[in-house]
């Protein structure tokens, strides 16, 4: 078993155990201060500092369980960890109260397998939390609706099938490119590991945006008018999700402990370039257009950054700028639909509880 | 023999969840040509398989692409049923690089 006291450790040392018999680790970089060794259940033991812990970080190693983590960058992933759960988790009753609307028992059992996918991935980050020492059980169960951390975007409600597969063409190509620079730069290899499966589920429900954004295009008339309108409230909302651009946002925890690897604005310009030239390809417009400067492909938006947005009409007002102050406002208030959401899995969690009780 | 040009075709198509492509998932259980027109029996891994749509959707345009290929005939059987047995070892050996216990 592992264990320390915390008189013994050195200075500057702040709990980050390492196994000695790692060799090829300690080789390549032998703790230089703060260094304790003791003989453990027949093992050696050392101990990184902060500094130590950062230089690891850096040069690309995984971590691999909480006992080699600072206190910081366990707080940040888990913080990370509980924005991708929470974000998991919401668009499974967003969904389903769309799903509903199917125009067929075959979309229907795609939606349903859709949603199916994203509570497991919602399980995934959880569990994780909860060998880093959190409760899953009251993470989902008795948590205030306002305090969940997922994209503002899903609490504005997807009304139909159109709206449903708007969202797994454009949310889920936004979850696609956030996961998938974490499953590739990830520090934490539990995490990092759990995505392999959640990457390859996403593509499915891409596949399923896509596919049905360009049926429903290709059907045309009133078809076609509800599917632009989907996309023309959608499609902003999208792009807000990646959050403050790079010239408002200094400094960036999560990269330095490379729990992600590109920058909101990295991430924002590589999801334009899935998504722009898709809608345009199957005739849909979208506010936004690639400039070519110095060689290098920038996708630029037609609607200033960020601006007014009515929720409840589902309307953007590109005629009225405002200014990130206004979006974190609006984002920390959460939208329409945030606490019928949340309600929908906590009541039934409650009932079953209560029910269970009497029962025994 | 058109029929080998058609089962190295839907060798190509993906299964749209896991990364195996239909043949060596053992879905495909019969090709047949004629004139041009194409019969194939084909089943899913389940009966609520949310895929069927895509799949049948890629089987189709994916044999229509080959030369002097006319129309598909898609006849979607459930028996024999599909279980793991029907799966090439290579279908078995991706699934298992993928982290899926076959």
């Amino acid at each position: 078993m592992l264990s320390y006291s915390h008189h013994e450790r050195g200075r500057e040392s702040i709990g980050c155990l390492r196994r000695k018999h790692d060799s090829t680790r300690l080789r390549q970089r032998p703790w230089k201060s703060g260094i304790l060794g003791w003989l453990d259940g027949g093992e050696w033991l050392t101990m990184a500092t902060a500094a130590e812990f950062d230089q690891m970080i850096k040069s690309g190693e995984l971590i691999e369980s909480p006992r080699e983590m600072t206190p910081e960058y366990k707080r940040e992933l888990k913080h990370t960890l509980i924005v991708s759960g929470d974000t998991e988790l919401i668009s499974a009753p967003a969904y389903y109260l769309a799903a509903k609307r199917a125009p067929s028992i075959n979309a229907f059992m795609t939606g349903i397998a859709i949603i199916q996918d994203e509570l497991a991935h919602a399980h995934i980050a959880y569990h994780i939390l909860e060998e880093l020492g959190e409760d899953q059980e009251k993470l989902i169960f008795s948590r205030d609706p306002k305090s969940f951390r997922y994209p503002y975007a899903f609490d504005v409600p997807l009304d139909t099938w159109t709206e449903l597969v708007v969202a797994n063409g454009m949310y889920d190509q936004a979850g696609f490119c956030l996961l998938g620079d974490i499953h590739e730069k990830c520090s934490y290899g539990p995490w990092k590991r759990g995505l392999n499966k959640v990457m390859a589920e996403e593509n499915f429900h891409l596949r399923n945006g896509r596919t049905w954004m360009k049926r429903i295009s290709q059907a045309g008339g009133a078809a076609k008018d509800e599917l632009q309108r989907a996309v023309d409230w959608m499609f902003p909302l999208s792009v807000e999700w990646f959050g403050l651009p790079d010239s408002l946002k200094m400094h960036s925890t999560q990269l330095e402990y490379r729990l992600k690897g590109l920058t909101n604005d990295q991430l924002r310009q590589w999801w334009l370039s899935l998504v722009v030239p898709y809608c345009e390809q199957i005739g849909l417009k979208v506010p936004a257009h690639k400039e070519t400067a110095d060689g290098k492909d920038v996708w630029e938006l037609d609607y200033p950054f960020p601006c007014e947005f009515d929720a409840e009409a589902k309307r953007w007002d590109f005629k009225q700028p405002i200014s990130w102050d206004n979006v974190l406002v609006r984002w920390r208030n959460r939208g329409p639909r945030n606490a019928e959401m949340v309600a929908m899995f906590q009541e039934e969690f409650h009932k079953f509880r209560k029910t269970h009780r009497t029962a025994s | 023999m058109t029929a080998d040009r058609l089962w190295a075709a839907l060798a190509e198509v993906q299964d749209p969840e896991m990364p195996v492509n239909l043949v060596d998932l053992g879905v495909i259980y019969r090709i047949v040509e004629k004139d041009g027109i194409v019969d194939i029996d084909l089943t899913f891994t389940a009966m609520g398989c949310p895929a069927s749509d895509f799949i049948l959707e890629d089987v189709r345009e994916r044999l229509l692409r080959e030369v002097g290929i006319l129309e598909v005939r898609v006849n979607v059987v459930w028996d024999p049923p599909w279980t793991a047995a029907r799966m090439t070892q290579d279908g078995r050996d991706a699934l298992e690089a993928w982290g899926l216990a076959v």
